[in-house]
């Protein structure tokens, strides 16, 4: 058993203890670092109490591993990186969850909006919909490999299938769920039609839209690796096959922290959406959340209000200057 | 008598079907009328249907029976030329500022658009933050452009259900003071709906004192005070009494 | 509340528990024939369950297995002895994480995958083969492929890299003169080849039997030729067991190995008397709980034409495997070169003359039904 992970988790949860006692900012990665830290010294352990002894012949005893650790994993996965196939098979996994996801997104949309504001719309297909919602894409391999063969064709199929459900759902919630104060103030002004749907309808349902798009792009990275795995010939599913059929468990969980990682990527930048004037009001704002850190924070909002309020106390504004 | 006035309510009811406990009567029997720039308040605990009357005089819900109409002519639904001002505001939070006020004249050519928009921003006192969007801006602040937005539109009548009752006190006295302002400065009709006595007697020239369950009105009190009103005058007072026995609560703790 | 959920919750978990064993009971399974696949469940041979050694032995479905469920099923109505339990897996990946990870003992298993594990590290050893030849090439049936030339730049299907179908297909091509890649080939589980080349998704396949029949018999593929035209005697699989087993249960493994090697020579000791055993093994083999196979199609492949497989001269030879593993080392399949006692112990393989055959038919054969699935 060595002892270099042991010092490691000694060490973050070191971290971990002292970070409650450091004022803030602490520096960004500090905190997630320690956490890798200390799953990288568990996963190692964990190999080691996976291996077990065997005597060969000459009497020796040889440790054989069942599970490859973190280092191996790392060498496991120099040669796809230094000749470029994983780079280029995940870019072949990104573009087709691109485009299938784009897909999903260009149809899902309209369509849940139209469900969510025509009620006869939401009577006549949401059954079906919510039927169709929890077969799991991964079902519908054999379907697409009829229809598409073995080619982009079929993955795509199966990314945007499964990304359209939630993008469909979360829309139509959404419509549904604009307070109807808004519609209200709308029909106030003399907008109707199209013209109520496009300056306030849509624009209401957009943060429940994003959060929707961001749980199907989830839904959709998750997908692309089971539908590569349907005999495509490119991508990070059909990397983690072949290191499987290779005998190459270093080069499957290095695969795995791949996708792992790129997921982790996919996910900021959709997140970046969120930040938008137009969709912020959507979102919990960082000061407003009920956390420990609320109390520290509730003083510097009292700053922005006491800005805010001397603006106003200015003769003028308020009272008749004297 | 009716085509002077601006708004006529005659004989209104309003019940709400109900499948178990038998029919809700929310208003019963409602007789009112405006005169065109009058600030009319109806006064009325909760329940008494005030928010109701409201919604059916600005056309957002039909009566029972009974009919409302505005300048002679049958009120079918909610019209530019009556506007809400809302207790939640109802301003669009994914637009700014300048593009809420602007949203009642969006059919006018840019030039002329800019110009009102403008104005309203500067009267209501938001000077500066035109680009800003209601997430940023306070209570106050985001009433300031409901109540900017309906001006704009320039409407002959305008609706206000509580539109002070999520601010803080301090507030809402600065707010009374600047809508009344507002008020004589462009002269239209205001139809404003209150729980609060103080409120509906700075405000208005008329308040409609209401009933709950069902909803009736008890009396229609006028209040001759001059603007700026003093709140320690003994007619103030006065009236302040009345008001509180008509509404049945004791108002020395 | 809160508590009432939770124990309303806890309730239906557990009712779950409870429906699912029962009704997994109530799976139907041929009378009187223990359900080898249900762990638990009752046999109405008490003998067969008390006091006797269990030791289970993993299988594929497919021919080169064949020795597995038969075996199983002799042990099984035996009054004493070891019993074998066979378990089914339905790709090679699988059962070969199941070895590494030591949740199975010994297995049928592709040898050149047997190989290369050994060549990994894990500590396993070869020490009986499954059958002979038994692994054709098929071609769509209207397709225009009708010499081995025909295949280049087509796609065909194979168990795994690691496999002998994958040696010959490389071996042929070198010596037809192509490169590498003239000729796809993709690595696909056995039972899904006949319906992949059905989709047209695939050219031809090479694979063991049945999985060749099924296509021939459904007329959606004819037979291109058969590999034992090709590499005489073709070598497919083999059972393998740990090490760790051999040298701590030895006596097992032999018992084991001894079972198999007699009911291969019970497969074909009636050959030329019209093969009833073969019929029988077809019928036994196919069940659910084995296979889960048409009988016919199994039936077909094992006695229409008699040289399509052949149960005996199993004991690994050596000559054979050194030659399999220069063509690994020149395939770059496996990089090293092991000798041949480094993953196969032919120690157990018995001498043929030496066993007797148990019977004649096998029990409790008379009341089976063919098996359609």
């Amino acid at each position: 058993m060595s002892n270099w992970p042991f010092i490691v988790a000694g060490a973050a949860i070191l971290t971990f203890l002292l970070a409650r006692r450091l004022r803030d900012p602490l520096p960004k990665v500090l905190l997630p670092l320690a956490v890798a830290a200390l799953f990288v010294a568990c996963w190692h352990v964990t190999c080691e109490l996976m291996t077990y002894p065997y005597k060969q012949p000459d009497g020796t005893i040889r440790w054989v591993e069942t599970f490859p650790n973190p280092w191996e994993t790392v060498l496991g996965m120099r040669e796809p990186i230094q000749d470029g196939t994983l780079l280029r098979f995940a870019v072949a996994s990104v573009y087709r969850v691109a485009v299938g996801f784009g897909i999903a997104a260009a149809i899902g949309i309209p369509v849940g909006l139209c469900i969510g504001w025509f009620s006869r719309g939401a009577q006549a297909l949401n059954p079906l919909i919510q039927a169709m919602r929890p077969i799991s894409p991964i079902a519908w391999i054999p379907l697409a490999v009829l229809w598409f063969g073995v080619k982009d064709s079929a993955a795509i199929f199966l990314i945007a299938l499964a990304s359209f459900f939630p993008i469909v759902t979360g829309t139509m919630t959404a419509v549904r769920s604009i307070p109807v104060v808004f519609v209200r103030s709308a029909q106030n002004f003399g907008l109707e039609g199209f013209e109520l749907f496009r300056r306030v309808v849509f624009p209401a349902a957009m943060p429940q839209i994003i959060t929707s798009l961001r749980m199907a792009l989830g839904i959709a990275w998750m997908v692309i690796v089971a539908a590569e795995m349907i005999a495509v010939d490119s991508g990070l599913g059909y990397l983690i096959m072949d290191a499987r059929n290779a005998n190459n468990y270093e080069r499957v969980v290095g695969s795995m922290i791949t996708i792992g990682l790129i997921g982790v990527g996919l996910d900021f930048l959709i997140r970046r959406l969120e930040k938008f004037d137009e969709v912020r009001w959507g979102f919990p704002n960082e000061r407003e959340l009920v956390t420990s850190d609320s109390l520290r924070i509730a003083l510097g909002q009292e700053k922005v209000k006491t800005a805010i309020w001397g603006n106003l106390m200015r003769p003028g504004t308020f009272f008749r200057a004297r | 008598m009716s085509a002077t006035q601006k708004v006529v309510v005659r004989g209104v009811n309003k019940i709400f079907p109900r499948k178990k406990e038998g029919d809700l009567v929310v208003l019963e029997n409602i007789d009112l009328s405006v005169a065109p720039h009058e600030f009319v308040c109806l006064l009325g605990p909760s329940g008494c249907g005030k928010s109701t009357l409201l919604n059916l005089i600005g056309g957002f819900d039909r009566p029972t029976s009974g009919t409302v109409e505005i300048e002679g002519q049958a009120v079918l639904g909610p019209d530019p030329r009556r506007v809400f001002v809302f207790q939640e505001y109802g301003i669009f939070p994914w637009a700014s500022v300048w593009d809420n006020v602007a949203l009642g004249l969006r059919n006018l050519p840019k030039g002329e658009q800019h110009q009102i928009v403008q104005h309203y921003i500067d009267l209501v006192g938001l000077k500066g933050f035109e680009k800003t969007y209601p997430g940023e801006l306070s209570g106050g602040m985001k009433q300031r452009v409901a109540v900017a937005r309906a001006l704009a539109v320039k409407p002959d009548i305008i609706f206000m259900d509580e539109p002070f009752g999520a601010l803080d006190s301090l507030t809402r006295l600065q707010m009374r003071v600047e809508l009344l302002r507002i008020w004589q400065q462009e002269k239209m009709t205001i139809l404003f709906v209150t729980h609060d006595v103080d409120e509906a007697l700075q405000l208005a020239d008329r308040i409609v004192v209401m009933s709950p369950r069902p909803g009736r009105i008890a009396e229609i009190a006028s209040v001759r005070l001059p603007h700026p009103r003093d709140l320690g005058s003994s007619e103030y007072g006065k009236l302040k009494n009345r008001l509180y026995e008509l509404l049945g609560v004791s108002h020395s703790i | 509340m809160k508590l009432k959920l939770l124990i309303a919750a806890v309730a239906i978990i557990v009712g779950l528990y409870f429906l699912k064993s029962y009704l997994d009971k109530k799976k139907e399974y041929i009378p009187d024939v223990p359900a080898a696949a249900v762990p638990g469940a009752k046999s109405e041979h008490p003998e067969a369950v008390k006091e006797r050694q269990h030791f289970i032995v993993g299988f594929l479905p497919v021919t080169c297995h064949l020795t597995c469920p038969v075996t199983s099923w002799i042990t099984e109505h035996n009054n004493t002895g070891s019993v074998f339990e066979s378990q089914k897996f339905t790709d090679f990946p699988s059962m070969k994480e199941a070895l590494i990870a030591r949740k199975i003992d010994a297995t049928f298993m592709n040898m050149p995958l047997a190989m290369k594990l050994v060549a990994d590290g894990t500590p396993v050893k070869i020490v009986y083969l499954g059958h002979r030849d038994g692994t054709t090439v098929m071609v769509g049936i209207d397709s225009d492929i009708h010499k081995f030339e025909d295949l280049k730049g087509k796609i065909v299907a194979i168990p795994g890299r690691f496999s002998n179908q994958n040696i010959l297909m490389l071996k042929m091509m070198k010596e037809h003169g192509m490169k590498e890649g003239d000729i796809t080939l993709k690595e696909l589980p056995p039972p899904e080849h006949p319906s992949a080349l059905a989709a047209k998704a695939i050219d031809a396949y090479i694979i063991g039997e049945p999985h060749a029949a099924v296509a021939e018999l459904n007329h959606s593929g004819r037979v291109l030729f058969k590999a034992g035209e090709m590499w005489p005697n073709f070598i497919s699989c083999g059972l393998v067991v740990r090490q760790e087993v051999i040298d701590n249960n030895r006596a097992m493994v032999e018992e084991l190995v001894k079972g198999i090697a007699s009911s291969g020579k019970w497969l074909d000791s009636d050959l030329d008397k019209g093969a009833q055993h073969r019929h029988d093994a077809a019928l036994v083999a196919s069940q659910k709980m084995f296979y889960n196979q048409k009988t016919a199609v199994l039936d077909y492949v094992l006695t229409k034409d008699i040289t399509r497989v052949k149960y005996t001269d199993l004991k690994p030879p050596k000559d054979r495997f050194d030659e399999m593993m220069d063509l690994f080392n020149e395939f770059k399949l496996i990089p090293k070169h092991l000798n041949f006692e480094e993953y196969a112990d032919v120690s157990f393989a018995p001498d043929l003359e030496t066993i007797a055959l148990p019977f004649d038919r096998l029990p409790g054969v008379e009341g089976i039904k063919p098996n359609v699935p």
